[in-house]
């Protein structure tokens, strides 16, 4: 019970420290999403209800944050969370080629469904930032994700999260 | 639980997912529009965004300043560099204007002194305290004779009473030896001007009857043949007659500051200079 009460302290901390240290480190040219990446792993390792509700919370917080329209990230992370939650039961997950692979997809796909979210409801045109933004956006995500799924694994030991199958 | 543990993992999905496509057809419904949540989690956010900036911006600045240190030290170094070069080059500049204000005063008095003349450089200077006297680089070889008169454009300084072929050493009027025959420019008074070490000098034998103001000049009378009459010697300082005697006690001081002489001027001859 306690994982709910400290979820939310925890996912707008990342939030915050995503929004202004790692922008950042990677000198505001690409936005690097530590909490997408989670919500990949969240897929892989959490059972249904704690991810989900990461992934709910983050992606609510990363739109509040970000000034994005409300619910589009969100969606997005519910649905990541939930696609990862699919093919984390019919791949071997442990693969190093297979979680730069997936997180590169999952980023991408984000990319994408923003792009098409804002073109259907606003009418924006965003296409260019596919390749100019989203493209680097996930190559970066890909090569760090497996270093960052090591130190989550640590963490989800270190806190006991981890699900029960 | 509400659902069969084998849709339990589609149902959360589906709800989730549902919900999160409610609020984003809900916000696409009234854009701009704040809900509660989110105003809510902007209050929290904000103050640990303002400290992760802040801490940010901290950092950056000391970085910042450092990398600016570093290049701020070498342009520093350099400009310091060009500050010494340049205030050698003002004080030169400086020097050479002075000296030139100096040797037009000179120069001036040169002129208006119906004698030849030489114009020496003080180089050197008794650091005594009991013998008054300077060096000039100017000696026999430039027409220097022993007791040849030296002045400056403030008024006499004393004689020469030693010369070498280059130099010469010039007796100054504060020196004890020297006496020189003076007159006060006012009165008319004769007197025997007798220097007095640091205190400057003495006028003597001047008779009791005699009017004596302070500030009255000294000049020198021309009686004993070796300094032209009119040239300025000091200014009376004190004055003292007392209960008995011929004679009152003058104190004179110098026109002339010796401790700051640079360039002088040497009488060669006492014939006049027809220009």
């Amino acid at each position: 019970m306690i994982y709910y009460f400290v979820l939310p302290v925890f996912s707008l901390v990342l939030i915050v420290f995503q929004t202004t240290v790692l922008d950042l480190f990677f000198l505001c040219k690409i936005e690097f999403e530590l909490s997408l990446i989670l919500v990949v792993y969240a897929g892989f390792h959490l059972d249904i209800m704690k991810g989900g509700v990461l992934s709910f919370i983050l992606g609510f917080f990363l739109d509040c944050i970000t000034g994005s329209m409300t619910g589009l990230f969100t969606f997005i992370y519910v649905l990541i969370f939930s696609i990862s939650r699919i093919v984390s039961s019919r791949v071997y997950l442990e693969g190093i080629a297979f979680i730069m692979g997936f997180t590169f997809i999952c980023v991408f796909s984000e990319g994408i469904i923003t792009v098409l979210v804002y073109k259907l409801i606003c009418g924006v045109d965003m296409y260019s930032d596919v390749l100019r933004v989203f493209f680097p956006q996930a190559l970066v995500a890909s090569v760090l994700s497996p270093a960052l799924f090591s130190i989550f694994e640590r963490l989800e030991v270190l806190l006991n999260v981890g699900e029960t199958r | 639980m509400l659902f069969p543990k084998k849709y339990q993992s589609i149902i959360i999905a589906l709800i989730l997912i549902i919900t999160s496509i409610i609020i984003l057809s809900l916000n696409v419904g009234r854009p701009g529009g704040t809900g509660f949540l989110r105003k809510l989690v902007l209050e929290v956010a904000t103050p640990l965004e303002n400290i992760v900036d802040s801490s940010i911006e901290c950092v950056n600045s000391m970085w910042e300043r450092y990398i600016f240190l570093v290049g701020l030290e070498e342009k520093n170094r350099v400009l310091e560099k060009k500050v010494a070069s340049l205030t050698k080059e003002v004080n030169y500049h400086r020097e050479m204007y002075l000296e030139g204000m100096r040797l037009k005063k000179l120069l001036a008095l040169r002129e208006s002194v119906d004698y030849f003349t030489v114009a020496a450089r003080v180089i050197g200077r008794s650091r005594a305290s009991v013998f008054k006297t300077i060096l000039i680089n100017m000696g026999t070889t430039d027409g220097v004779e022993m007791g040849s008169p030296v002045l400056t454009d403030e008024g006499i300084i004393g004689r020469i009473i030693e010369t070498s072929w280059n130099v010469s050493r010039v007796l100054l009027l504060t020196d004890y030896n020297s006496n020189v025959d003076a007159l006060i420019q006012e009165s008319r008074a004769y007197g025997l001007l007798q220097g007095h070490g640091s205190e400057g000098c003495v006028l003597k034998h001047v008779r009791r009857s005699e009017k004596i103001q302070l500030g009255d000049k000294v000049i020198s009378s021309g009686m004993a043949g070796i300094f032209p009459k009119g040239l300025l010697l000091g200014t009376v300082k004190r004055v003292e007659k007392k209960k008995y005697g011929l004679f009152q006690e003058i104190e004179v001081s110098p026109t002339v500051d010796f401790s700051k002489l640079e360039e002088v001027l040497v009488i060669l001859s006492d014939e006049v200079n027809e220009k």
